[in-house]
């Protein structure tokens, strides 16, 4: 579905991503997991057309994509979420689905019509029955509890009937129960909508119990790759962590 | 349109150098009301739309000062003291209110303090216009150079906003306190975490900036007719300025100063009712082109 | 949403009908100049803020159409080879294709920098409208009166047809704008002024969407400009002048942003003070600048969107609490910002 190859970005002279290339299958859930400044929200940003590569290639879906502007890799099928749940705050959760829905159905232009249009209704019932927001979809979208803002964040990425969904820690800032019902949930998005999904995350746990593949970046470069108990293992990635958190140690004991 | 009187002017010295002497000082009155105007922007982030009354404000505190005490030193320091009191006043109880809030809201306070302060003026002073006359020390003969003739006053002028201009980056280039005002445009938290009280220095910015507007209004005293909506005209082109030079840039205003200074001066040779077209061509062409301004940081 | 529809129509025709029949029932001229005033600036404020309310988008420059409209339509019938309807929509259109070349221009800067060249190009044309003697009659305006000749039998040259053929037209325009306000298009509109950085990942095409509304307010500025140059039979450089985007902003400030009809009830609200302040005081600008320190200090949004936030939030103390704060009320109750 998705596959980079020797992807570079510098940043006035800092590398912010080295060569970096990475696959990922169609249907697959892949965990991206590395310190903080490892560079993942900057992959994100290069795959999702934001920002263009220096050098590389990012094939998606058969197509090498790179210079693609945003707009276009949404238009083609991969949206992404946020690390700080980026919403509409003045509009209803129903409204700004709706309006995300109309947005994916190129019907923004419409003039003549009424909103709601009667052709986004079924996908917008489908959607906050599919996030469990059914029963706040008239609340403005900044009274939502942080939990409920990542989760319309995601809903308005999957208003885009995604090929390749990016989601960029969609537990943060959450306490330990809530992060455990979010990946929940978006575990259960992913196999609803049999979705191809990647996600950064720092909680190894949830890396682990979750994620088919894990990919580790480091400074940049991909450290390792592997499956959730190859990673485990791997003595580059447990030194990497070790100098600043045991925690996976301890996960792989 | 007149561009044969303006290339016969172009052409003749005497002419030239006087149109320059007019374009220069009408240019570094704009360098200071727009370097104030500039100074509050970088560091407080909100465009001080009302920074014409404060040039107001200065013309007409140094007016009174002149006619009651006849010094020309004490007229330019009520002038610039004056402003920059009204200035802290108006951040504190009214300004500093919208910070933070969409821009709309600032313009309408400074809108209303526009209203208000033009009005208080007109209530004091009287409507019609008022001249201060030449101060005494300067009513000497113009000097000459190459057939053209520079008043003395003129050379004083632009000697002080280039004075007061050097002080100005040096002060914030140089000083302690101008590395905590450049800290505090990047990052007010970190200045208000290291104990320094922050929304008096915002006050003390604000004020200074309104001295800058205060004292080009008291320099422009001896030079121009005063009456209350003379901030309005001096704003808009302080805008321009602003614009052109990179907003928060010192150095930017004083080159886009000049700039519009000497438009202005041969603008009113050659095409005087288009003068006006001509500076916000300028202006929109930087925007178009390096929206961030000649020389501003290049983050717009 | 044809019940939205219906009852925009039934609220538009009731709107209409008090707008034909105050005039009717208190026949002094001076309240019929007055009402053309708020329908005037009314009309051009409420463009604005398809712009300013809608989007996000604050220009100062919007007069620029307002003179724009005006100056098309009062050279045109000058020149008396064609009937108002067609000088109309040649100065509609016309205005249309000058917000679309400034507008490809100016919806690509961000927040301050396009209020800035906003600005510059309306002062850009006003300087033009000054220059360009010949043609426009520079700081003089457009003189000699502007020829209202009769068509379709009716004959605008008669003050009461004149005043009830602007009421019909400003009603119209609303009606335009409403639906606008409501289509799919608005709610997208909405999408960018909350967030445009998200709305382009969403699919939206942020700088296309803005530059669409952008024309369309300017087309519906150049209706004010036709309705004002009909009334005041000329056109005059102040018209495209700074003063007359700053006062359409204020009464958009005035009467509120996201109440549809909020910039509306501000030109009203804007006439009715300049009316009677005059009468009362020398000192216009004093009381002015205290109310507008009042509204923005005090209320902190404009008087609709006050009254509006009032409401909803009287009706959601009065409701039993278990039911969600707005399911029926209307969209543009939520304050926003």
């Amino acid at each position: 579905m998705l596959t980079v190859e020797n992807l570079q970005k510098s940043f006035g002279g800092v590398q912010a991503t080295r060569d970096v290339s990475l696959a990922f299958p169609a249907g697959s859930l892949t965990a991206i997991i590395g310190p903080n400044g490892a560079g993942k929200t900057t992959f994100f940003n290069l795959i999702s057309g934001q920002i263009r590569p220096d050098a590389g290639r990012v094939v998606f879906d058969g197509e090498d994509v790179v210079g693609r502007s945003s707009l276009e890799m949404v238009r083609r099928g991969m949206a992404r979420a946020f690390q700080v749940a980026s919403l509409f705050p003045s509009l209803t959760v129903r409204e700004a689905l709706t309006a995300a829905v109309t947005a994916h159905q190129r019907r923004s232009w419409s003039l003549l019509a009424r909103f709601p249009l009667g052709q986004s209704r079924a996908r917008v019932e489908e959607l906050l029955e599919l996030l469990g927001l059914g029963a706040k979809a008239e609340l403005v979208s900044s009274s939502l509890s942080h939990g409920d803002q990542k989760l319309l964040d995601i809903g308005l990425a999957l208003a885009m009937d995604p090929k390749v969904l990016l989601l960029d820690e969609p537990t943060a800032g959450m306490g330990p129960d809530e992060r455990w019902r979010m990946i929940e949930k978006v575990h259960h998005l992913w196999q609803a909508k049999s979705l191809t999904m990647i996600f950064i995350e720092h909680d190894m746990d949830i890396v682990f119990k979750y994620a088919q593949a894990v990919h580790v970046l480091k400074y940049g470069a991909v450290l390792a790759q592997g499956t959730p108990a190859e990673i485990r293992r791997n003595q580059d990635v447990i030194d990497a962590y070790l100098g600043t958190d045991h925690h996976l140690a301890e996960g792989a004991a | 349109m007149n561009l044969d009187v303006l290339a016969g002017c172009v052409a003749t010295a005497s002419c030239f150098v006087t149109q320059v002497s007019t374009g220069l000082i009408v240019g570094m009155l704009l360098f200071l009301v727009a370097s104030g105007l500039s100074l509050i922007f970088g560091v407080l982030g909100v465009v001080n739309f009302a920074h014409g009354v404060f040039y107001m404000l200065g013309a007409y505190f140094a007016f009174a000062a002149y006619e009651a005490t006849g010094s020309f030193v004490l007229a330019l320091l009520a002038g610039a003291a004056g402003a920059g009191l009204v200035g802290i006043v108006f951040e504190r109880f009214f300004m500093s209110r919208v910070y933070g809030k969409d821009l709309l809201m600032q313009l309408l306070v400074c809108y209303a303090a526009i209203l208000i302060c033009d009005d208080l003026v007109k209530i004091v002073f009287g409507a019609d216009y008022k001249l201060m006359g030449m101060p005494e020390a300067f009513a000497t003969a113009p000097v000459e150079v190459l057939g053209g003739f520079i008043p003395g006053y003129y050379i004083f002028m632009v000697g002080m906003a280039l004075g007061i201009g050097a002080v100005l980056w040096l002060g914030i280039n140089r000083t302690r306190l101008g590395k905590i005002i450049r800290a505090l445009a990047i990052n007010p938290q970190m200045v208000g975490a290291l104990g320094i009280n922050t929304r008096l220095l915002y006050a003390g910015v604000f004020g200074m900036g309104c001295v800058l507007a205060g004292t080009a209004g008291a320099l422009a005293a001896p030079v121009r007719t005063l009456t209350p909506g003379m901030g309005l005209s001096v704003l808009i082109e302080s805008f321009i300025v602003t614009v052109i030079g990179g907003m928060g840039s010192i150095p930017g205003a004083l080159v886009a100063a000049i700039l519009i200074g000497l438009t202005r001066a041969f603008g009113a040779i050659g095409f005087p009712l288009f003068t006006d077209g001509l500076m916000f061509a300028l202006m929109g062409l930087v925007l178009i082109l390096r929206p961030s301004g000649l020389l501003g940081a290049r983050t717009a | 949403m044809r019940a939205g529809l219906m009852r925009d129509l039934g609220l538009g025709l009731i709107g209409l009908v008090l707008l034909l029949a105050l005039p009717a029932l208190f026949p002094h001229p001076s309240l019929r100049d007055f009402l053309i005033y708020v329908i005037a600036y009314g009309l051009l404020a409420m463009s604005l803020n398809l712009l300013v309310g809608l989007t996000g988008l604050v220009s100062f420059g919007h007069a620029a159409y307002f003179a724009s409209g005006a100056y098309v339509f009062g050279l045109l019938m000058q020149g008396g080879a064609v009937s108002i309807p067609v000088a109309m929509l040649a100065a509609v259109g016309g205005t249309a294709l000058l917000a679309l070349v400034i507008g490809a221009i100016c919806v690509r800067l961000k927040e301050i920098y396009f209020s800035f060249i906003t600005l510059a190009f309306q002062m850009f044309i006003h300087s033009i409208i000054l220059t360009w003697v010949d043609l426009t009659g520079g700081d003089q305006g457009l003189r000699g009166g502007i020829p209202r000749p009769p068509f379709l039998g009716i004959d605008l040259g008669d003050a009461g047809t004149l005043y009830a053929f602007c009421a019909v037209v400003f009603v119209a325009c609303l009606l335009v704008m409403r639906q606008v306000w409501q289509s799919p298009f608005g709610y997208t509109l909405r999408m960018i002024r909350d967030n445009p950085a998200r709305a382009n990942f969403l699919g939206v095409d942020v700088v296309r969407m803005k530059l669409g509304v952008f024309v369309l307010a300017g087309t519906m500025a150049s209706v004010a400009g036709i309705i004002m140059a009909l009334f005041v039979s000329g056109a005059f450089p102040e018209f495209g002048f700074w003063t007359t985007s700053g006062e359409a902003i204020f009464m958009i400030m005035l009467g509120g942003t996201q109440v549809f009809l909020g910039p509306v009830i501000g030109a009203f609200l804007l006439q009715l003070l300049n009316h009677y302040v005059t009468i009362w005081t020398h000192h216009h600008g004093l009381v002015l600048g205290i109310v507008i320190l009042a509204i923005v200090l005090g209320l902190r949004r404009g008087v609709a969107d006050y009254a509006m936030a009032w409401l909803a939030d009287r009706r959601a103390a009065a409701a039993p609490p278990a039911t969600p704060a707005k399911a029926a009320a209307p969209a543009e109750t939520k304050a926003a910002g």
